[in-house]
């Protein structure tokens, strides 16, 4: 059943889900009142910069907003004022202040919460304000982490002066589960060669203040550091400004006692793959959800793009349009000045081969094959050749299929 | 510059008003460039963009082609670069 076109839609959530879901739901005709309720203060603001262009201090939030001030969304904000609980009869959801609003539809897209280590973290912009603000010329960084998020920040660390910068990625080499070994050792190679050290294969165990620590036997660095971390092979790596970018949680906690199904590893909320949640009127999109083909494996979790295109194919589902299809996945990183992008199902690879390009040389690119057919792409600085792999795959919406 | 399959040629700014990305490494389909990072399309000529992330367009320039030359007028407009990127 599709929503009436004066159906008043609730968004939980004033992130990248929610923005993006308001905006198709406004693209594809929906008419009726939209409310936003968001926990954060400010308006609705794009996250990737934040490890980047924002923690450099060359962007400033204002930069980041979402909406376009010179020609806003037909929604209604509300701000500063987190969601607490969610009714299904009637349809509608409580607020911190003790405010209860009503919808006949309920999109939750409340995203997710970094895991927090100790030191600092980089989700929201107060996070990446409070780094900012770090003084780090000189400062001996660690990163906890082997992600792009980590290896994002470490690169912005070096740019910002910092003395030293150790990643703690917990593998051999960074992304080498994921994205394979030349890659993993081109993204090493180009790391080292703007000066971050890696420490191998160990794990963060604990960060602890070093006044509260033991005395390290084998203290790396001298004078008096903030924080001591712990290593599973043992070893303490002694840091002045410690980031923790170990991945994020869904921000459901608010869900737990409702009727929603939560995915029992990450209390993520299970959804079909355009987003309905099996609850007439509720759906679920972004950080805080697992769609079905992501809960096989068959599509990645947390990436800017795919929550873009969920907004699109719920929207479109929502409304009982034309099937919006789910694209290809997609992500980019920068870092150090090299953008690497990779598209496709690259988790499901079994091969990798080099196509073109050298480790040496930083601009490699990539295919990912299983069974012998090419599943996924990776460049580095191959804008053309990844954005040509895309478009060749690229699926249309069927009404406008020959 | 682009040189479409209906043979026509187009001169716009090369940076994405999004992010710092050249556009000439973009796909071109349909007379408009999409940005090689994101999703945003620009007409190649008007320079107008259809959406996000991008919220300004980039500066078409004026191009004609004469005896097999192209000859291509600034234009005097303000060039919308993205947030943190100037003009070197």
């Amino acid at each position: 059943m599709s929503l009436a076109p004066d159906a008043h839609l609730l968004i939980i959530g004033a992130g990248l889900a929610g923005y993006y879901t308001a905006r198709q739901m406004r693209t594809q005709g929906h008419t009726g009142p939209i409310t936003v309720l968001g926990a954060e203060a400010h308006p609705a603001y794009d996250r990737p910069a934040l490890s980047k262009a924002y923690l450099c201090g060359t962007t400033d939030l204002c930069d980041l907003y979402l909406d376009d001030p010179a020609d806003p969304l037909d929604v209604r904000w509300v701000r500063s004022d987190a969601v607490v609980g969610l009714s299904t009869e009637p349809l509608g959801v409580r607020t911190a202040s003790g405010t209860f609003y009503l919808g006949d539809a309920v999109v939750i897209a409340t995203g997710a919460e970094a895991r927090r280590l100790g030191g600092h973290a980089i989700r929201c912009v107060e996070d990446a304000a409070a780094l900012r603000a770090a003084p780090l010329a000189g400062a001996r960084v660690a990163v906890i982490g082997g992600g792009f998020l980590a290896l994002e920040t470490a690169a912005t660390c070096t740019t910002r002066g910092a003395g030293s910068v150790t990643v703690i990625a917990g593998e051999e080499l960074p992304g080498l589960r994921r994205l394979g070994q030349p890659v993993a050792q081109a993204l090493h190679r180009l790391h080292e060669q703007h000066g971050v050290r890696f420490l191998g294969a160990a794990r963060a165990l604990s960060v602890t203040p070093a006044g509260h620590a033991e005395h390290p036997e084998h203290a790396e660095h001298p004078g008096s550091p903030e924080h001591v971390i712990t290593l599973s092979d043992g070893r303490r790596i002694e840091a002045d400004v410690v980031i923790s970018a170990v991945g994020a949680v869904p921000a459901t906690a608010w869900l737990t006692r409702s009727a929603l199904a939560l995915d029992p590893e990450t209390q993520a909320v299970l959804t079909d793959d355009t987003g309905f949640t099996g609850i007439p009127g509720i759906w679920a999109a972004g950080d805080c959800a697992l769609w079905a083909a992501q809960r096989t494996g068959l599509r990645p979790v947390g990436h800017w793009q795919e929550t873009v295109d969920q907004a699109q194919a719920l929207a479109s589902a929502m409304l009982g349009g034309v099937p919006s299809p789910m694209q290809e996945p997609y992500l980019w990183s920068d870092q150090h000045h090299v953008t690497i992008q990779a598209a496709g199902m690259l988790a499901l690879a079994d091969e990798v081969q080099v196509l073109a390009g050298s480790i040496e040389a930083g601009d490699l690119l990539v295919s990912y094959l299983r069974e012998g057919t090419e599943i996924g792409i990776l460049g580095m600085n191959r804008l053309r050749e990844v954005v040509r792999w895309r478009r060749a795959r690229r699926i249309r919406p069927a009404a406008l299929a020959a | 510059m682009f040189l479409t399959e209906e043979g026509t040629v187009h001169a716009l700014d090369d940076t994405c008003t999004h992010q710092d990305a050249s556009l000439a490494a973009g796909w071109v389909e349909n007379c408009r460039v999409e940005c090689p990072l994101h999703e945003s399309t620009f007409s190649l000529r008007t320079g107008e963009v259809d959406q996000p992330p991008a919220k300004r367009g980039v500066r078409a320039h004026q191009v004609t082609v004469q005896d097999g030359e192209v000859l291509v007028e600034l234009s005097t407009a303000v060039p919308q670069l993205p947030p943190g990127v100037e003009v070197a």
